[in-house]
């Protein structure tokens, strides 16, 4: 018999049973029909043939019982009336049924809100053509200048190396990020560009929608004025009209041709935050000299894997290239290799073990309150017995009171599953709103095929797996000894106590494991909070301040527009100082330089020190709070023609100059040679990229104004970022500020205007997330647990009545009562959280990338927990135990 | 008229099966074609031809749809499935070869043994 049949008959019985029913009847009323009228044709009267008819074929309810069961109606009939008495018996107890359904809804709508930020994070293939093959290709640099950074931004001429060079990549491209302003009609537009050699689209395989891709020769320097739109930029910008390719547009006051527009659903690279997508692609022409940069690293490289080669392949080719590199140019490459990452994982691998703990913790929620109802419903079961071996001495079999339990949790799961899908719904709205700004991808987040099919998934096995205990418990029961003793109140009786007792437990052993996990990142964020960052955020506001390159194409020209712009802010009402960078702390963007001492022997680069280089404007300290430790602020005398003036982090100070005093020290920027720098003063330390930096790093600032020629474009293209104090409330006074700056030299776009407050309190959202997440979890696991230990305690109370009025009729006080009950769930509670203990130092491993400052085997918060838990659990037993204690002797024996 | 024999246990089916092989039928049909077919030797219940065609619908080998009889009714008409051609082919295979053992067997005399 096909599989398929079986089902369709199956669902034709269950859906079209009345249906089926009344074809039936007429099939076999016009077999009686036809029968009677051959009959009558023979010559046999009308009456006396349907007489005969319907005697010759039989018994006809048989026939259609046999029928019926014939056609599986049977099993579909009992299933059904399963479920309508599981309905029924649910309704009758709704207590019962909300505490179930509740419980399996919180289970199920956790995992299934998880699943779907996985499915779209981790699982969804990225949108590109055969993306695994997509593979991104970084350096890795020497650990001795870059302790603990595993990957590098690389240069033009080793790209290029590795591009003749190998054998593995169907493509390779470099590509780099720039910041333009679109002018021409109305309001400057500031414009997020990626700049690529020509072969990222045909990588990609990414057709347009609209003109073509970039042509070979067109990353050649003088060819390369052309741009593609992306598809969103296209319909905002140009409303979607189709004339636009061949149009001129103003970039940066050069002329630029539209060759192109991108489908709605290409976009690279892919980014956090929605806010942040590519609007325009632009061949990336490198001059001569540029081609033979090898110590600058300022590009990001993806390859398509060539057919047939592994990525294990393309990583030993790249080693050997790097190797040879390192050997052809030893001065630029000693120490520095090349890493093949594939795209996903370079996408989304930071954020993978965060969502992976997430996932294991409403796992461990789920299963929970699967032991949590299969407590419920034994408790049920077993208060049923009498009327189970009622029915088992009617005559039912074991498989079909097994079915019917596990009917009745099924149909408590699939309302669970229901409810659970509403609340993920909600829940999921709350949660994209906070992942926006820095989880890759969650903008596809959505409760899609995959989710639904999860969700449908772990409800039957939620419901299986809470009826199955309980089922066996009950198919198992002794006729005999069950009808012999009633209702069964003895506390001698404690086969289903036992496996109550187990599942308790372990609710409480898991629930102890997530709030242990949850413990400690609270601990660790706690400790984030307090950490000093090294400047004071409030009451600053930052922004970035493009140039008006077209006005301004001279490096003089542009510092000078800097200063104006600056000398106008701070003479605002409302301003206490100002000052520019070119990186704020806790971004991630800056620049990481060589330097060479003055009095040390010279050396290649590979082998200079690096420190993070910061470009900035006097006031910049003084606008930060960042205190100053020995000599003196940069001022407005350290401008060009001057000795040049550099301010170092105390970090730096202490690791070049341990035993000396740093001020007067000079030293020469690799990049910037053309003047010897003099250490003028030492400022504290500030967190560069994240609050959770364990070490500080060393750090250099020099004046924009003793900038040079040399490496405009990198930098100017960015713009500055200003950083104003204020007396006010910060964001009050930026109207004022962009006033200020309109009136310096006509209208700049000024972009991510935010108070630093908000910086450190975004650079805390992943792992206060995480933290939030984790403890609602842990918070709903406690919850459950507590009800758990409440259910089994008043359970086991009722059916002690007679043992405890035994007990208070011979002498018992009402106190000794009390601890007996209290005394029963400590005990439980302590095993459960024993065995939670063991299991969170074995998974607390797991967490340690998630921490900061706080071990994973913290005893503060292993105590803290267990004793919350604990406490917890007594409260849980206390309300049982007060009514074991006011029973009355008399009463209770009597109950029997 | 010779008198009509009781079917054999199990027989029954694969007499549907070859009704139903020879063009689709109602369940009156059924019953006529295989009286016909063994010239009324065989006596057919009724009342247990329809459960039968239910099974074997069930079971994917027969498949039925509503249609008209010969006299303007509605009628319920059986037809072989594929997988009921290839299961009857089998079947019919196995009843001869049991014929021939069967034959064999009780046609053996006390000289064979």
């Amino acid at each position: 018999m096909t599989f398929w049949s079986r089902i369709r008959s199956w669902l034709h019985a269950t859906v079209q049973r009345s249906c089926v029913e009344s074809e039936m009847d007429a099939e076999l009323r016009f077999h009686v029909e036809m029968y009677a009228d051959d009959l009558i044709r023979s010559g046999v009267p009308r009456e006396e043939a349907l007489r005969r008819a319907r005697l010759n074929f039989g018994g006809i309810e048989s026939a259609k019982e046999e029928c019926r069961e014939a056609r599986g109606v049977h099993f579909a009939e009992t299933l059904w009336q399963d479920l309508r008495y599981g309905a029924r018996t649910m309704l009758r107890s709704p207590g019962f049924t909300v505490t179930a359904v509740l419980a399996l809804a919180l289970g199920i709508g956790a995992n299934t809100a998880i699943f779907s930020v996985v499915n779209a994070v981790l699982l969804r293939p990225l949108p590109f053509d055969q993306p695994e093959r997509l593979i991104q290709v970084w350096h890795t640099p020497p650990q001795k200048s870059f302790p603990g950074v595993p990957t590098f931004a690389v240069s033009p001429a080793n790209f290029l190396d590795w591009r003749r060079q190998n054998h593995s990549f169907q493509g390779l491209s470099a590509y780099g990020f720039g910041r333009y302003t679109l002018t021409g009609s109305g309001h400057p537009e500031a414009i997020r560009m990626v700049a690529a050699t020509v072969g990222l689209f045909s990588l990609l395989h990414a057709q347009p929608l609209l003109g073509r891709g970039f042509l070979d020769g067109e990353d050649e320097p003088g060819r390369e004025h052309e741009v593609v739109l992306s598809y969103g930029f296209w319909h905002s910008y140009f409303a979607g009209n189709s004339d636009v390719v061949g149009k001129n547009i103003q970039l940066n006051g050069q002329a630029f041709t539209v060759v192109g527009v991108m489908r709605p659903e290409f976009d690279f690279p892919i980014f956090s935050d929605p806010d942040s997508r590519t609007q325009m692609w632009k061949p990336l022409a490198w001059t001569d000299q540029e081609r033979a940069i090898r110590g600058d690293h300022n590009y990001a490289v993806i390859g398509r894997l060539q057919d047939g080669v592994t990525l294990r392949q393309a990583q030993a080719e790249l080693d050997a290239i790097s190797s040879r590199l390192a050997q052809d140019y030893p001065n630029d490459n000693r120490g520095w290799g090349a890493i093949a990452i594939p795209l996903r994982d370079d996408l989304v691998g930071d954020v993978r073990p965060a969502l992976l703990i997430l996932l294991g913790a409403v796992a461990l929620v789920l299963l929970i309150a699967c032991a949590n109802v299969a407590n419920l419903v034994l408790a049920r079961a077993l208060s049923r017995r009498k009327e189970v071996a009622v029915r088992t001495a009617l005559g039912a079999t074991r498989r079909r009171l097994l079915q019917q339990v596990i009917s009745e949790t099924l149909l408590l799961a699939c309302a669970g599953g229901v409810l659970g899908l509403v609340l993920a719904h909600y829940s999921l709205i709350w949660m994209v709103k906070f992942l926006a700004q820095w989880l890759p991808r969650s903008g596809e987040i959505a409760l899609d095929g995959w989710v639904l099919a999860f969700t449908l998934g772990i409800s039957l096995l939620t419901g299986f797996a809470a009826g199955l205990l309980p089922a066996l418990r009950v198919a198992k029961a002794d006729l005999n000894q069950a009808l012999k003793q009633g209702l069964g109140r003895t506390a001698a009786d404690s086969g289903g106590s036992r496996t109550r007792n187990v599942l308790v437990v372990s609710e409480v052993a898991l629930s102890l494991m997530l709030l242990i996990g949850a413990g400690l990142l609270i601990r660790s964020l706690w400790v984030l909070h307090n950490v000093n960052p090294g400047f004071d955020a409030r009451g600053v506001v930052t922004m970035n301040v493009s140039i008006p390159i077209n006005k301004f194409t001279e490096p003089a020209q542009q510092i000078s527009y800097f200063a104006r712009v600056l000398d106008r802010v701070r003479n605002l009402p409302g301003v206490q100082s100002a000052g520019l960078i070119d990186s704020l702390p806790l971004s991630e963007d800056g620049s990481h330089q060589p330097i060479s001492q003055e009095g040390r022997p010279a050396a290649p680069m590979a082998d200079l020190p690096e420190v993070e280089v910061r470009l900035i404007s006097p006031g910049y300290m003084d606008a930060m709070h960042i205190p100053l430790l020995s000599g003196r602020e940069l001022d407005d005398s350290d401008v060009a023609g001057r000795v040049g003036a550099v301010l170092i982090s105390e970090s730096m100070a202490k690791f070049f100059w341990p035993q000396e005093d740093p001020i007067g020290k000079r030293l020469t920027l690799y990049f910037f040679p053309e003047l010897t720098r003099v250490v003028v003063g030492v400022v504290a330390d500030v967190k560069i990229s994240a609050l959770n930096e364990t070490q500080a790093q060393p750090t250099l600032y020099f004046p924009l104004a003793q900038m040079s020629a040399a490496r405009g474009e990198t930098w100017h293209s960015f713009g500055m970022k200003l950083a104003v104090r204020t007396s006010a409330e910060p964001l009050s006074v930026v109207p004022v500020i962009a006033g200020a700056v309109r009136a310096t030299d006509g209208e700049v776009p000024l972009l991510n205007i935010r108070t630093m407050d908000d910086s450190v309190s975004a650079s805390l959202s992943p792992a206060r997330f995480t933290m939030w997440l984790l403890g609602a979890f842990a918070g709903l696991a406690l919850l459950l647990a507590m009800v758990g230990i409440y259910s089994v305690m008043s359970f086991a109370v009722s059916r002690r009545t007679n043992e405890i009025g035994i007990r208070l009729a011979l002498g018992a006080s009402r106190n000794d009562v009390l601890a007996l009950i209290v005394r029963q769930a400590l005990l439980l509670a302590l095993i459960g959280s024993a065995i939670g203990i063991v299991g969170a130092l074995s998974l607390s491993r797991l967490m340690a990338s998630q921490l900061y400052g706080v071990r994973p085997t913290d005893p503060l918060t292993f105590v803290t927990v267990a004793a919350l838990l604990l406490i917890v659990s007594l409260a849980a037993s206390y309300i049982p135990a007060r009514r074991a204690m006011r029973v009355d002797p008399m009463v209770a024996l009597r109950y029997e | 008229m010779v008198k009509p024999i009781d079917l054999l246990q199990g027989t029954l089916d694969i007499l549907i099966l070859k009704a139903v092989s020879l063009g689709p039928l109602h369940g009156y049909g059924v019953l006529l074609r295989i009286q016909q077919i063994s010239k009324d030797q065989l006596e057919i219940q009724q009342g247990s031809l329809y459960p039968a065609l239910y099974r074997l619908e069930h079971q994917g080998w027969i498949a039925s749809e509503w249609g008209e009889s010969e006299n303007k009714r509605k009628a319920k008409y059986y037809r072989l499935t594929p997988a009921g051609k290839r299961r009857f082919q089998a079947e019919t295979e196995k009843w001869n070869r049991m014929a021939d053992v069967m034959a064999g067997i009780l046609s053996t005399t006390p000289e064979e043994v």
